[in-house]
């Protein structure tokens, strides 16, 4: 996918005059967590459910290795194609070449992320096989080709009337409708006739089991189901780290991955493949591919104090409840992946160097990592970003080597409260001598871009240490010895 | 080409350093498992209810017949596609028959374009579902030969024949049973919880996205 990462702030700013998109994220950001914790609540003991998912996705990533061999060699057993690539340029050559090979002229699509990270569809379009998003969410960005503002609903923001006419145009529908239903059952007839004469299918993978080769799809809509039943051809494609151990685990990890994502105690649909249809079925793929791709997660599985970045589901639970993205939505992370989960694994895929916007904001909050059913530490691996950006000197900008400096100077005053005192006594009237009613607002070199955002507030006259000695109370230590004698 | 693709990355993921994960808490603890068969049946009930579906119990294979009809009248089916091993003893043919409806059943399809064909025009498709789950009313299909895939999710309304020997408590029950043998694992087993839905246009939802719109189950309770 072409990345925008660098138009961070622009995009959020733009997105923060967008009346439309905070209104809607307001509901968001409201109304999710909401149903996420009535999807939680079902369980007899949702913090033992949360806890064994979390074990399961520590476990898988832990033994990744061993994992990935025994779902290729099960997964070929049951006669399944198993492809890796190293990086989005393979992955996209195979698809391309076993499109090719049988004379496609175009695919239909079910959802899935890592296709988007690789650009997948912009690289078989390029070369002359149409390929059609078929979740409705992902119809509408498709079309409109816009990057997606949520994770689970992509398009959830797009006013009606702006999906009607882009729909007009491409002749889905005839006459202009902002009725969401009518908008939607339009897409349906439309695609029907694709999945009707379809010849070769791509989904993604939410799990694969080690144990069985088999890979489990999680949907609404039942669009992958038909991109599973109708074609003689589907590729699979799955980045290394959704493997599970076993069945058993697979359905501990659907039933809370329904929850945290849509609130839902199950998709409508649970669809999970074992190879390619038998000889004797009427439909199912002749052919199933699976392919495996790498594309950075070698580098940080590798990076033992970000490797657990490998562990997320892709539920949204962490959009849905940071306070950044309640204000900017999906936009200005520029890439597949937004939210804490894009701050934490879109650096490591575009490299630190240029996603600093990305990682520096964000308040630390925890909202999260609290959150996370992967047990994910979103916060420490900022910070562990922020350290690495700011040890760099090549890529060192003034202002973090200014930060720098700042930092070390104050860990030197605070190391001694004599020095502490003395600074405190020095900075206070020159501090609160920018302050105006009781606020700084702005202040003579730099930290602006600080200031835009924030105010300080002006440091009181006393402090508390000179309050409390002014009062001349007794020593609390001594009024306790006295009451023990 | 590829097998060095693989060795490249497999050997790069374990040459990195190991951590021993912690052993597993305790498994979660499912109440659906103290569920008895009438506790199993208005679970199942409630839960499909709640996605719209509906649930219907019959006495027997006739009764089964008889509700068949009376749903088909209140749609206005014209042709339907059923399949399914034998479908519970059902004699779909005669249904059709006296219900002025095409019936279209494998033995009628010769390939997989008769089956697409039939299975986009179809007003229903009926079929045999190996389970039904009492956690969220959710059906569990096994696709084979008797079964194909179309017919549950081509057609705007499916309907589900079960034997209520096939109710269940939990997801598991189902999946012991269908992957307990390594050598009999059948190429696609699916959980279907009520009709195809969507949220994506403004979270308005409403059923019937690519799927069908109506789920109709029908509990066969005797012989
Ligand atoms: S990081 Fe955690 S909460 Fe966020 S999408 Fe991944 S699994 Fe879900």
């Amino acid at each position: 996918m072409h990345n925008r990462v660098d138009k961070f702030k622009e995009t959020a700013r733009a997105e923060m005059k967008n009346e439309l998109s905070q209104a809607f994220l307001l509901m968001l950001s409201l109304g999710a967590p909401i149903m996420r914790q009535i999807g939680m609540s079902s369980f007899p003991d949702p913090a033992a459910a949360e806890a064994y998912g979390r074990a399961i996705r520590t476990e898988s990533i832990e033994r990744l290795p061993e994992l990935l061999e025994e779902f290729k060699k099960n997964a070929q057993a049951k006669g399944a194609k198993v492809i890796w690539a190293r990086d989005s340029a393979e992955a996209k050559a195979s698809v391309l070449d076993i499109a090719k090979k049988r004379g496609i002229n175009y695919i239909t699509k079910g959802k899935s992320m890592v296709t988007e990270e690789i650009g997948l569809n912009e690289h078989l379009i390029s070369n002359g096989v149409d390929v059609f998003e078929t979740d409705l969410g992902e119809v509408i960005t498709q079309m409109l080709s816009r990057a997606p503002f949520h994770i689970v609903g992509p398009a959830l923001n797009v006013p009606p009337e702006e999906i009607s006419a882009v729909f007009l145009k491409r002749g889905v529908i005839k006459q202009p409708t902002v009725n969401p239903v009518e908008l939607g059952k339009a897409v349906r007839e439309y695609m029907r006739e694709k999945f009707r004469y379809l010849d070769m299918g791509i989904v993604g993978v939410n799990m694969a089991v080690a144990e069985t080769g088999t890979i489990i799809n999680v949907e609404n809509e039942g669009n992958i189901r038909m991109n599973k039943s109708s074609p003689r051809t589907l590729v699979a494609i799955m980045s290394i780290e959704k493997v599970v151990p076993t069945m058993a685990d697979a359905l501990h990890m659907v039933r809370i991955l329904s929850r945290n994502c849509t609130g839902q105690k199950l998709t409508g649909y649970v669809s999970m493949d074992t190879g390619p249809k038998k000889s004797d079925e009427m439909d199912g793929p002749e052919e199933l591919f699976i392919i495996i791709v790498d594309n950075g997660r070698s580098e940080i599985y590798r990076d033992i104090k970000v490797r657990e970045i490998l562990k997320c589901i892709r539920c949204g639970a962490c959009l849905n409840a940071c306070p950044i993205y309640a204000k900017i939505g999906g936009y200005p992370y520029g890439f597949s992946y937004s939210g804490p989960m894009g701050q934490i694994l879109n650096p490591m895929l575009l490299g630190i160097e240029h996603t600093s916007d990305l990682f520096r904001a964000c308040t630390l909050c925890g909202a999260c990592k609290k959150i996370c059913p992967a047990g994910i530490d979103h916060p420490s691996i900022i910070l562990e970003y922020r350290a690495r950006q700011i040890k760099d000197r090549k890529h060192q900008t003034l202002s973090a080597r200014f930060e720098n400096n700042l930092a070390t100077c104050s860990s030197l005053a605070m190391s001694s409260s004599m020095l502490w005192n003395l600074a405190v006594k020095t900075v206070r009237p020159l501090f609160n001598s920018l302050a105006e009613d009781g606020y700084i607002r702005d202040m003579p070199f730099g930290a602006k871009g600080w200031f835009s955002c924030r105010n300080l507030r002006a440091m009181p006259d006393k402090t508390f240490h000179e309050i409390w000695k002014k009062l001349n109370l007794p020593n609390p230590d001594d009024v306790r010895k006295k009451e023990t004698l | 080409m590829s097998s060095q693709v693989r060795n490249e990355i497999l050997s790069k993921i374990k040459s990195a350093q190991r951590n021993d994960p912690l052993p597993r808490p305790q498994l979660p603890f499912l109440s659906e498992r103290a569920l008895d068969r009438e506790q199993m049946l208005e679970r199942f009930t409630a839960e499909l209810t709640s996605q719209t579906g509906t649930v219907y119990r019959a006495k027997d294979r006739k009764d089964a017949e008889r509700v068949l009809s009376e749903i088909a009248a209140a749609e206005g089916f014209k042709q339907v596609i059923a399949v399914g091993k034998n479908l519970q003893g059902i004699d779909i043919k005669s249904f059709g028959n006296s219900n002025g409806i095409t019936v279209r059943t494998l033995a009628d399809l010769k390939d997989r374009e008769a089956l697409r064909k039939a299975a986009f025009a179809a007003d229903a498709g009926i079929t045999s579902a190996d389970f039904a789950i009492a956690e969220t009313g959710t059906l569990g299909i096994i696709f084979s030969k008797d079964q194909p895939r179309l017919a549950s999710i081509a057609p705007p309304v499916h309907i589900a024949i079960v034997s209520i020997e096939k109710l269940y408590p939990v997801y598991e029950d189902a999946v012991k049973q269908v992957f307990g043998n390594v050598n009999e694992i059948p190429s696609q087993f699916a959980f279907i919880t009520g009709p195809s839905a969507t949220a994506d246009i403004q979270a308005i939802s409403f059923k019937g996205m690519h799927g069908p719109t109506k789920v109709i189950v029908i509990f066969i309770m005797g012989q």
